[in-house]
């Protein structure tokens, strides 16, 4: 591999986490147990559970995600992170055995985001989690595009209750190519409807004149 | 891009109709059409033949290919094969669609045909999804696909172009995290 390329990737990787995206706020919000390396000084109230006023070397405490990333970096290592539950192997074996069981809206809505943004660290096992999470949309995959392609008009919330966010969006771009092509075949298009918009902005005003 | 887009770019294909009426050449930006003589058959693009159509002015002659022991043996060759085969037609499903509710008295056993399409499109949709998850599986970068239609890549373009996107973004991190190793090492 050449020093270029891997310029880009490193590149590319820092681009996934997009200022304005609002996904990605939600998805730094997730915790990390983190242990301290340093004493902090005046911080103790971050822990009720601590006495004092300042929070001592080698206390453990869950930080959001984008705290932990300023406080633990190459340069000063103020903290050391521990991988959550849902990244480490003993899961990474659960999702070899079976992906689609797995219920990813559980382990944290942005399962796939969050654990990118958990390769920054450069644990020892980021490499691992990087090919677990590959793999595990690979084999997710075809469910939800067999869902997806050919669920129509059905309720399908016992199957999307199970994905990840990105997974939803991409079960719903699904969702929409397969609902536009009936509204073709059975000439729905051609009719002319009343906009969205005009229906309710009507409800609302009877609303209105219900109240006063 | 909508399905009703994908049917008005196959409103270009040419099929032929018999006027019952005359009128000289019209020149439209399209081309030159016409000069219609009541009888005799001449070919004009699919959107005229349908208004002529609703207007009760012309007979349209259905496609060669639109014919039940063509379509059986495309069907069967469908089947049989593991790749797409080549369709009669680019726009076989628009067409058959267009012509089926607009002209369905010209039309030879409009029903088998209508029955015969859709099984020939069901195939190359399962046949299309098993490939794309095939695809999806196996680590490659690109894949090679022949003889898929407009329609047919239409209705997965939404899905698919997001999930690969997805992938990308997944890979990145898997060369990501190899780099950062061998640097390290």
């Amino acid at each position: 591999m050449s020093s270029s390329h891997d310029s880009r990737g490193s590149q590319n990787f820092e681009a996934t986490g997009d200022y304005f995206s609002l996904d990605d706020i939600l998805a730094t919000q997730e915790r990390i147990p983190c242990t301290f390396q340093t004493e902090v000084l005046n911080l103790g109230y971050i822990d009720p559970s601590l006495d004092s006023s300042n929070i001592p070397k080698g206390t453990k405490l869950e930080l959001p995600f984008w705290l932990a990333k300023a406080l633990c970096s190459r340069r000063k290592q103020c903290v050391t992170i521990d991988l959550p539950k849902h990244y480490k192997e003993v899961y990474r074996d659960v999702f070899n055995a079976d992906a689609n069981v797995v219920d990813l809206h559980k382990l944290g809505p942005y399962f796939y985001r969050f654990g990118s943004h958990l390769l920054h660290f450069e644990h020892p096992e980021s490499p691992d989690i990087a090919k677990s999470l590959l793999k595990v949309f690979q084999a997710r995959f075809r469910d939800i595009m067999d869902a997806s392609q050919n669920a129509y008009d059905q309720d399908m919330s016992k199957m999307t209750e199970k994905l990840d966010e990105m997974e939803k969006v991409i079960f719903f771009h699904g969702q929409k190519g397969l609902k536009d092509l009936q509204m073709w075949e059975t000439r729905e298009g051609e009719k002319i409807k009343i906009s969205e918009m005009v229906i309710n902005h009507r409800k609302r005003k009877r609303t209105h004149l219900d109240e006063s | 891009m909508d399905p009703s887009e994908v049917e008005f770019i196959s409103e270009k294909e040419s099929i032929s109709i018999v006027p019952n009426f005359s009128l000289d050449k019209i020149y439209l930006i399209g081309g030159d059409v016409g000069p219609f003589n009541p009888g005799l058959q001449l070919d004009v693009p699919l959107w005229i033949a349908v208004n002529l159509k609703q207007r009760q002015k012309c007979r349209i002659i259905a496609p060669d290919w639109m014919d039940v022991e063509i379509l059986e043996e495309k069907k069967q060759e469908e089947q049989e094969s593991k790749f797409f085969t080549k369709m009669p037609c680019d726009y076989y499903m628009e067409i058959t669609q267009l012509l089926l509710q607009h002209a369905p008295d010209n039309i030879p056993k409009a029903d088998e045909i209508r029955m015969l399409v859709k099984d020939i499109w069901d195939l190359r949709i399962a046949k299309l999804r098993s490939s794309i998850d095939i695809f999806v599986k196996s680590d490659v970068t690109h894949a090679m696909l022949n003889y898929l239609t407009l329609m047919e890549l239409n209705t997965v373009r939404p899905f698919l172009t997001k999930a690969l996107d997805h992938i990308q973004q997944l890979r990145n991190n898997v060369s990501y995290g190899a780099a950062l190793w061998s640097s390290q090492d």
